[in-house]
């Protein structure tokens, strides 16, 4: 009898040992996912490698550690923009989070589409993770701060430079820098200027004649709106057109108002960008961002414009890519005196994209996406994501072991985006960003297929831009 | 006779549906028609306009443009694939054709493929420097095929992707007309001495004047409203060359959310379509209203 009793009592402590100990194991997360347990949420974004690694990565561990069901939808940018737009007008709530773009940020915010992050935290004490920090955050966060209250409106998720990468092997092999020489009288090396980027791509455009290798990519499909960002985003602010030539305070597009979109800067920077196409191979009239990264990694141009969140993928994964270890990067061309603006923090020369994920008016499980949301937003899962999709949001992350070694065989990609990404920015901070690229891309598109001259394209793009601000009352 | 209302009551549920998936969105369009609204303009409320955004569409050439050029991309497909679903239809029937079970099944394939797939599949095929078509049309012809910078490239293939999709649904209607048809007037005008021609003309196409008719308006209204297919393949383009009247309403109301423009482009577009659809039915059934 006394031994049974023994055996209970030892039983007894042991599980109330045992249940203590799992207690205490229960990470923050679980016990403040507690009351949600078993719901589901749902979120759209663009198929970029960083979504992807969310889809197949994130959202699994979360459900693991929160009982919490995460329900991914990576789809193509229109597609995207299109359904999560929809559902937060009609107020469905179908999307429990949707992917900002970070030069969609300024409409969203403007039609009071987000429910503020900050606000909603210190509302709900309960499940405002210690571990979700937004000063660790690179300045990036800022894009996505309401500019009234500074509140944080979305947890940054990707945020990458488009930089200027340059096939090394071609550039470093003595025999090409010899013809390179013999043909120009210049050495090669990663273009400076304009001029240096076009006679590198005639250069390679005749020397790849016969082996699939052209000079450039140009992101130029001719009806993409990925034709006008290449465009009013990358080029012409290497020209020092900024903020794609209209002026934030009066919505001047033309040049007679005051804008810049037809300005003989833009027009120089159209003709040197549609000029390229001639040494660009013949999908560039089909390409938007993906296929640009595609034309590269199929070792198709010697160099381009390629954001940066397919660098990673490029310069490493040899699955997908043919110029593994042959990726060089630098710093886009720019005209005389815009990286002297640029420095000092007047101007740019280039684009810095990238993208957060807030939580829709519209949701039925706010809190549930909150708790989401400040799991991504974790110091501690940042390296992978970055090494899966080359975008970095915290600072700390660049120190990473595992990001420093990733950096050298990306020859520096991560240290030109530490170093030089404040040279580089979002895109201005228009409301009307969707209205006046679909009524000024047409001219681009024209311009691309020969339709009209580069100079006609800007200043009817640049008409029609002014004509639709004042049809949507910023302009008088 | 006494007449019974309960099939009012069966009639009811269906009658509710249509009219609240129908006659409402109807009537909220045609409101709207008469406002300038977006909802990303200063004042995103509904502000009378009147009939300003009808007047605008007269003068709007990228709108007219859009319209002419889906008149003339349905009146391309829907004449091609009826002379070529006719074609088919009589080949597909003939008794001596051998596998004939075989080919039908083939031939009727792309009828349950997507049009977003169908789109996809054919972007794949048509993309400069990578795609099958262009590389052989350079191989065998020399052609510099460009569906992203040439328009008329684009826009045949346009057409040839519509017909691929489309054709099989035209022979599947003429041969289930067809097979319907009596012998006895066929017979009894090769008695009388009637040519292939005439037999085609002054028997076949009257007999078959409802299938006709039918499968000509199923087929009109697809080809007015073209959407998915276009998008996937040129986007519109290049430039505007294939931005088909459905792709330029679109553009308006969601990427430009110019929903008061918008709704008065498909109340015009519609009414297009209700005067062809109108001019047709006389045209080849010689009334000018009324049922068959």
């Amino acid at each position: 009898m006394n031994s049974f009793v023994k055996a209970v009592g030892v039983g007894i402590i042991s599980l109330g040992l045992w249940s203590s100990t799992a207690l205490a194991q229960d990470s923050w997360w679980k016990t403040a996912a507690q009351p949600y347990q078993g719901a589901i949420i749902r979120g759209v974004s663009e198929s970029t490698p960083a979504s992807k690694y969310v889809e197949q990565v994130l959202g699994p561990k979360f459900t693991e550690e929160t009982g919490i069901k995460v329900e991914f939808e990576a789809t193509s940018w229109d597609q995207m923009y299109d359904k999560a737009i929809k559902d937060m007008e009609a107020n469905t709530g179908i999307y429990d989070f949707v992917y900002i773009e970070q030069d969609i940020v300024y409409t969203y915010l403007a039609r009071n589409f987000l429910v503020d992050i900050t606000k909603s935290l210190a509302e709900n004490a309960k499940i405002a993770s210690p571990d979700f920090k937004p000063e660790n955050f690179t300045t990036f966060l800022n894009y996505f701060k309401d500019p009234k209250s500074g509140d944080v409106m979305g947890v940054p998720m990707e945020a990458f430079i488009k930089p200027y990468l340059y096939r090394k092997d071609l550039f470093d092999d003595p025999a090409i820098q010899k013809a390179y020489k013999d043909s120009t009288g210049a050495d090669l090396k990663p273009a400076t200027t304009h001029e240096e980027y076009t006679q590198v791509a005639k250069f390679f455009t005749e020397y790849g004649a016969d082996k699939e290798l052209w000079g450039t990519t140009v992101q130029a499909s001719s009806s993409h709106p990925a034709a006008f960002y290449e465009f009013f985003e990358s080029v012409a602010p290497t020209f020092g057109v900024y903020n794609w030539g209209i002026d934030g305070t009066t919505f001047a597009a033309t040049e007679a108002n005051g804008g810049q979109m037809n300005s003989a800067a833009a027009k120089k920077a159209l003709n040197y960008w549609i000029d390229l196409l001639k040494y660009a191979p013949p999908e560039s009239t089909s390409s938007t961002w993906d296929e640009v990264a595609g034309t590269f990694a199929a070792g198709r141009a010697a160099q381009g414009l390629v954001y940066g969140e397919n660098a990673a993928w490029i310069a490493t994964d040899e699955t997908k890519s043919t110029v593994v270890g042959k990726v060089g990067v630098a710093l886009p061309p720019v005209e005389a005196g815009v990286m002297e603006a640029a420095e000092a923090g007047k101007g740019y020369i280039g684009y810095y994209d990238g993208g957060a994920f807030g939580i829709p008016h519209s949701s039925k499980n706010k809190d549930a996406s909150l708790l989401f949301l400040q799991y991504i937003g974790q110091a501690s899962v940042q390296t992978d994501w970055a090494l899966a999709g080359s975008r970095i949001v915290m600072n700390s992350t660049y120190d990473d072991p595992k990001i420093v070694d990733q950096d050298k065989k990306m020859n520096g990609y991560y240290t030109l985006m530490r170093e030089d990404g404040k040279l580089f920015a979002g895109a201005p901070p228009f409301p009307f960003h969707s209205q006046v690229l679909q009524v000024a891309a047409p001219f681009i598109y024209k311009a691309i297929v020969g339709e009209i001259k580069p100079d006609d394209a800007l200043d009817q793009a640049a008409t029609a831009a002014e004509a639709e601000l004042v049809k949507l009352g910023y302009r008088k | 006779m006494r007449q019974s209302n309960i099939g009012w009551l069966f009639l009811a549920p269906a009658t509710l549906i249509l009219f609240v998936i129908g006659f409402i969105p109807f009537i909220y369009i045609l409101y709207v028609g008469f406002f300038d609204w977006n909802t990303n303009a200063v004042d995103p409320t509904l502000r009378w306009a009147g009939l300003q955004n009808y007047r605008s569409l007269v003068f709007d050439t990228t709108f007219l443009n859009s319209l002419t050029r889906t008149l003339v991309f349905a009146f391309f497909v829907v004449v091609s694939e009826l002379l070529l679903g006719y074609v088919l239809a009589r080949a597909l029937m003939a008794d001596r054709l051998w596998g004939r079970q075989f080919f039908r099944t083939i031939h009727t394939l792309p009828i349950v493929v997507a049009p977003i797939a169908v789109g996809a599949t054919w972007r794949l095929l048509c993309v400069p420097g990578f795609g099958i078509v262009p590389y052989y049309l350079k191989l065998w012809f020399g052609i510099d095929y460009n569906i992203a910078t040439n328009s008329y490239h684009a826009f045949a293939t346009a057409i040839v992707m519509d017909l691929w999709h489309w054709t099989p649904f035209v022979t599947l209607s003429l041969m289930a007309g067809l097979t319907a048809l009596p012998k006895e007037p066929l017979e009894q005008a090769q008695i009388d001495g009637g040519n292939k021609l005439q037999i085609f003309w002054y028997v076949i196409v009257p007999m078959l004047k409802p299938v006709l008719l039918t499968t000509v308006f199923i087929r009109l209204m697809d080809a007015l409203r073209s959407v998915d297919e276009i998008w996937m393949l040129t986007k519109g383009g290049p430039a505007e060359a294939t931005r088909f009247i459905g792709l330029h309403i679109w553009i308006n109301v969601f990427p430009k959310t110019d929903y008061g423009y918008g709704a008065a482009m498909s109340l015009l577009t519609l009414y297009v379509t209700i005067v062809l659809s109108w001019l047709l039915f006389v045209a080849m059934t010689g009334r000018k209203g009324g049922a068959q």
